[in-house]
């Protein structure tokens, strides 16, 4: 509609409130829009995406019968979308809208220099209206949606996302890398502030995850690629070798009732003893093993880095024929129309902090392995044991802040969010289950800023844990008793401390899982600059990405405590489950067009598209380019590039382009 | 045969001569030649100086690099205080410009100028290091082996710390040093805290001596505790503190202690051959004869 | 600024002088100074004690290298420069090689030493320092017990420093000059007589 209508172009100028109207000479502008060519209408407002802004614009479009509209206010990053429905919504095509932010290029960062923010908000105006003018209707792609999601990492993150996809009633592919889910949770002993038991809260999950009609469960298995786009991801699974075969996975081979039951003779007779790294290498495994009795699936893995193919196991196991030595990577292809992240976190190594004599002293251990430890189920039964000589502790040290909040740039300069808390929590499973013990939490501060958070803090230091506020400087090790002397100051008393105690557990920084910045390539999805994941807005959008269809939920993210975490996954999940219930996504129509006429057929162009959109096609006995519109991301490479000039950029025409350019140099006073 | 300009400081060829007699000596079996690095002067001593102008302090330690430029040779050191002063101020001047013109404005009104062209080393790392020494040639050198001696490593503060400015890595649990004394084949022993300051830097010995000796008496308890025949340091200012320190520490305290004090380049001397007499032993002021009687 | 008590009694007033740390205690130029003598960042420092506990004079003394940071941070110039336990840092660099903030307390203390000598406050044996290296080119200079030790050993009797070649004394003199420390290492020293 008015394709060849003369333009004419409605000026809307932003007040912003005082962001805007405090550096700018809002009416000025507005005035000035007045005197530029193909401008019928110019108006200024103090809240342009307020209701009464945009039915300014809807009149304006309908009264003067507008053919373009230009918005001068923030970035269009926050209000395209606003002003484009506004536009929509008074009868024009929304392409039909240009915004020119004068606030975050303009207001904002020449807050000292009223007169030349005022004329550099006039150019803004003047090179907007030269391009509204030469705008046209576009009509965007719709693209249908997968009815499908992943979620990568099976953590509790992983699969409340999951368990919140599948109840609505969509597919969704969970993919763990490790043998079972239940991430860093189900290594936890206890949770503050309730103190559940960690596994007695997840287990329930895992069941649901493990029998969820509409999540297919795929541990052990890991990404490999990703191609397309939101809506149609093709993502490319690499099952690796479990070496141990699923009841159905046998029956499909004609081992009728066999397939792995968990029975464990397997790993009875296995000859190969390793590190369990689920017990942070405190507790034997063999090479064909599973972490704990709770594992989900209960299925057994061969590790195949240290078995030996000895055949042990495989007679072990008799007639249920589930142990195929000879297994090899698997890889499978799913198509889903979003994806979640959520990958998790590891331990930052604590021994680069030599000063901590982190793997020097035997008495100094992790937070972690303080939980495996003090876990009913874990290599001690519950008992925490020194591990120079097996003694129960009686004086304990929490270090806090070990490795966080750290410039010197061996360590994290973030806060870890949730040691303050655990040190807490150890503190009190310290005094609960040693009768006479002493725990000191060394700290600079006490973050305890969660619901009910604060009483727990509350608790500990009424049950008797000891707080010295002061940075642990060293840690020496008494070379006859192993115990270790922490040094630091009790800042508050401004005394030096030397307190010698049994064992010291570090509070100790986390970091992104390994791996996870070849997953996040994978995907496109950018780091932040500490490291973790990049949400596409700290504040207003923390669960999406930058890259539409992907999102993130847990700390990859960010460091973050269960409750946030699962708010997270959920928050993920609602915005993933978005598009698949429409059905159908919209793709901005900014695609490449083949000017046939022009086109030489010479093909240069294909091989530049970095989104693979482009391909020769014959048409009436020659050959030209033709565009893929779903996938085309509307870069201008080709357009840029084409020597015929036979590329028309939607949106960003030549035309158009020229016209902004001629607008900012050659107009001005006219 | 590696040359270096060999920068004396005050203390070793002052107080304890043998630990220069025995620097040059033995380097050079080891095929470091130690130069004469005429017209040097204190450091300056950055605990003395730096404490009242850090420009002073910058200054007349850029005039002993300058000196060692002329001889277009890179500086080889004995001590951890001269190791601060010269290699930190070297190593600032030719990142910090502005500090660079400074000193060069006044080095101009004695016709000195810094060029920022040589590198500066203690001879301990140049000890270490395969690709000048390496501890097996040190090992290979010696002919008097050290055998069944129990030796404690004192490493200071100033060549280690701050690590991130210097390039010796770990500074809680460093071993390399432990290394050099096991190729003279003795035994090294660890101790409590071994990387505690003995108490005399910053100006403290001079300013409070009791104070400087109740930090060395912390490293001594600690020393007593694991036997040690002798204790062998890189600095001799360490050594001046520790040596004339447990005489005083006995004046004072009432506790003796009587352990030797030795330089590792006095020990790599006698595993060398030399003679007591040709290290100057006898001017040490706690007697080194109970270690020597092991070892002769 | 604290008040002053006017009770006409001067251990009484002392005894009750005004504690209360007001705004206007506070000296930003003495922060900023502070930091650009010992280059680092010292208005940085969040408290955490890590320098005091590592530091090797605080166990024996009330020297505590992190009320020197924070009278860095806050500005409180008279308390840092006249503080005689200013003084007692060996400067071993522990708190330095191990201040999560990545500031150098060492050289905090250093500046705020540079400082204080400006207002002629320094120990009396840095400036005996200062006259031995003027005079001789060594803080520790040679003696004839020294001497005879060295020709026994087959050395020169002077090591080839200032020692052997005096001429080089001169440029180290011009440089002392140029800051003038030598007039007023020699004015404090006998005032103090």
């Amino acid at each position: 509609m008015a394709e060849n209508k003369e333009a004419r172009i409605g000026v809307f100028v932003c007040h912003c409130g005082t962001n805007i109207a405090g550096s700018i000479d809002v009416g000025a502008v507005a005035e000035y829009a007045k005197t530029l060519p193909n401008v019928v209408h110019a108006d200024e407002y103090q809240y342009m995406c307020s209701t009464p802004g945009q039915t300014k614009i809807m009149d304006a479009i309908k009264e003067k019968d507008l053919t373009g509209v230009v918005v001068a206010a923030c970035s269009p990053r926050l209000h395209e979308p606003t002003f484009r429905t506004a536009s929509a919504e008074g009868g024009l095509n929304p392409f039909r809208f240009e915004m020119a932010n004068i606030r975050e290029q303009n207001s904002w960062v020449h807050m000292h220099d009223r007169e030349g923010a005022t004329e550099k908000a006039k150019d803004s105006v003047r090179i907007a209206v030269a391009k509204a003018s030469l705008l046209e209707d576009l009509i965007p792609k719709s693209v249908p949606v997968e009815k499908a999601a992943l979620v990568v990492g099976g953590g509790v993150a992983g699969m409340q996302a999951a368990l919140d996809l599948g109840s609505a009633g969509i597919k969704t592919y969970l993919i763990e890398r490790e043998p079972s889910i239940g991430g860093r949770m189900s290594q936890l002993d206890k949770t503050f502030p309730t103190l559940d038991c960690s596994q007695c809260i997840l287990t329930p999950k895992m069941v649901d995850v493990g029998r969820h009609p509409n999540i297919e469960l795929m541990t052990y298995t890991e990404v490999e690629e990703v191609e397309g786009y939101i809506g149609n991801f093709e993502v490319t699974l690499r099952k690796k070798a479990r070496g141990v075969m699923f009841p159905d996975e046998a029956e499909a081979k004609g081992i009728v009732g066999g397939g792995c039951n968990g029975c464990g003779d397997c790993a009875e007779v296995c000859p190969v003893i390793k590190g369990n790294k689920f017990e942070l290498d405190m507790a034997p495994r063999k090479a064909v093993y599973i972490n704990h009795p709770q594992v989900m699936p209960l299925i057994y893995t061969v590790d195949f880095n240290t078995c030996i193919k000895c055949g042990l196991c495989v007679e072990a196991c008799g007639d249920k024929k589930a142990i195929d030595l000879d297994m090899v990577d698997e890889f499978v292809k799913i198509k889903v129309g979003t994806a979640i992240l959520a990958t998790g976190y590891d331990l930052f190594p604590i021994e680069n902090k030599t000063e901590w004599g982190y793997k020097k002293y035997e008495n100094v251990i992790t937070g972690l392995e303080f939980e495996r430890l003090i876990c009913a189920s874990g290599p001690t039964g519950g008992h925490l044991i020194r591990p120079s000589d097996g003694e129960t502790p009686k004086k304990v040290a929490f270090v806090l802040c070990a490795g966080s909040r750290d410039n010197t740039g061996v360590g994290k300069p973030y806060c870890s969010r949730f040691c303050c808390m655990y040190s807490l929590k150890h503190a009190h499973q310290i005094i609960e289950k040693i009768p006479g013990a002493q725990p000191y939490i060394l700290y600079m501060d006490i973050r305890s800023f969660g619901k009910m958070y604060e009483e727990f803090y509350y608790r500990i230091q009424d049950e008797g844990a000891k707080f010295i506020r002061g940075r642990v400087a060293n840690i020496l090790e008494d070379a006859t008793t192993k115990n270790l002397h922490v040094y630091t100051e009790d800042t508050l008393l401004q005394r030096p401390i030397d307190l010698e105690v049994d064992l010291v557990v570090l509070a100790s920084a986390v970091q992104p899982s390994a791996g996870a910045d070849t997953v996040r390539k994978l995907f496109g999805v950018s780091n932040s600059q500490d490291g973790w994941m990049l949400e596409a807005h700290p504040k207003l959008n923390p669960c999406g990405t930058t890259t539409a269809g992907v999102f993130l939920a847990g700390v990859c993210q960010g460091p973050k405590d269960i409750p946030d975490t699962v708010a997270q996954a959920e928050g993920a999940a609602s915005a993933a489950s978005i598009p698949i219930h429409m059905g159908q996504v919209d793709l901005e129509p900014y695609f490449a067009q083949c000017v046939e006429e022009k086109c030489a057929g010479c093909g240069m162009c294909v091989n530049l598209c970095p989104y693979s959109a482009l391909a020769l096609v014959e048409k009436e006995g020659r050959k030209v380019m033709q565009v893929t519109e779903a996938k085309c991301k509307g870069c201008g490479t080709c357009g840029g590039f084409c020597p015929g000039g036979a590329i028309r950029m939607q949106h960003f025409t030549t035309p158009q382009i020229v016209a902004q350019i001629d607008a900012f140099l050659l107009g001005g006073e006219q | 045969m590696h040359e270096y300009a060999f920068f004396l400081g005050c203390i070793a060829p002052n107080r304890y001569p043998g630990c220069e007699a025995s620097a040059i000596k033995t380097s050079e079996k080891v095929g470091i030649k130690l130069l004469p690095l005429c017209g040097a002067s204190c450091c300056p001593a950055p605990g003395a100086f730096g404490s009242i102008d850090l420009n002073i302090w910058y200054a007349m330690a850029a005039r002993n690099v300058v000196l060692a430029e002329q001889m277009d040779r890179d500086i080889a050191l004995i001590c951890n205080g001269c190791y601060k002063s010269i290699y930190e101020v070297n190593h600032i001047l030719k990142h910090n410009d502005e500090l660079r013109d400074g000193v060069n404005e006044v080095l101009k009104e004695i016709d000195m100028e810094y060029k920022g062209s040589i590198d500066v080393w203690h001879l301990a790392e140049l000890y270490y290091d395969p690709k000048i020494c390496g501890v097996d040639k040190i090992r290979e050198s010696v002919t008097r082996p050290l055998t069944d001696t129990k030796i404690a490593v004192h490493y200071g503060c100033h060549l280690m710390k701050p690590r991130k400015e210097r390039h010796f890595g770990d500074s809680d649990h460093p071993m390399w040093i432990e290394e050099l004394v096991e190729a003279l084949g003795a035994e090294p022993v660890q101790y409590r805290n071994k990387m505690q300051c003995c108490g005399a830097g910053g100006g403290v010995r001079g300013f409070d001596l009791e104070h400087s000796l109740d930090i060395t008496n912390e490293k001594m308890i600690n020393l007593q505790e694991v036997g040690a025949d002798a204790l062998t340091e890189v600095c001799p200012f360490c050594q001046l503190q520790y040596d004339r320190g447990q005489v005083e520490i006995e004046e004072k305290f009432g506790i003796k202690y009587g352990l030797p004090v030795l330089h590792y380049n006095e020990l790599l001397g006698l595993a060398q051959g030399m003679s007591p007499d040709e290290l100057a032993l006898d001017l040490h002021a706690v007697d080194c004869t109970p270690f020597l009687e092991k070892i002769l | 600024m604290a008040t002053q008590k006017d009770y006409g009694n001067p251990s009484l007033e002392n005894k009750l002088r005004d504690r209360y740390y007001y705004s206007d205690d506070t000296n930003r130029d003495f922060t900023q100074e502070v930091e650009k003598i010992g280059r680092t960042i010292a208005h940085m420092c969040y408290q955490c004690g890590t320098c005091t506990g590592s530091c090797p004079s605080a166990p024996r003394s009330s020297y505590r290298i992190r009320l020197f940071m924070r009278r860095a941070v806050l500005g409180l110039e008279d308390e840092a420069l006249t503080d005689p336990d200013l003084w007692l840092c060996t400067t071993c660099y522990s708190c330095t090689d191990r201040c999560p903030r990545g500031i150098a307390p060492t050289d905090v203390i250093m500046a705020m030493r540079n400082l204080a000598a400006r207002r002629d406050i320094v120990p009396r044996n840095f400036l005996k320092t200062v006259q031995a290296i003027y005079t001789t080119g060594h803080g520790v200079p040679n003696n004839d017990v020294n001497r005879a030790a060295r020709v026994k050993l087959g050395m020169d009797a002077e090591p080839p420093t200032t020692c052997k070649y005096p001429e080089y004394i001169e440029g180290i003199k011009a440089i002392i000059d140029h800051y003038g420390l030598k007039d007023r290492a020699d004015r404090i020293l006998s005032e103090g007589e």
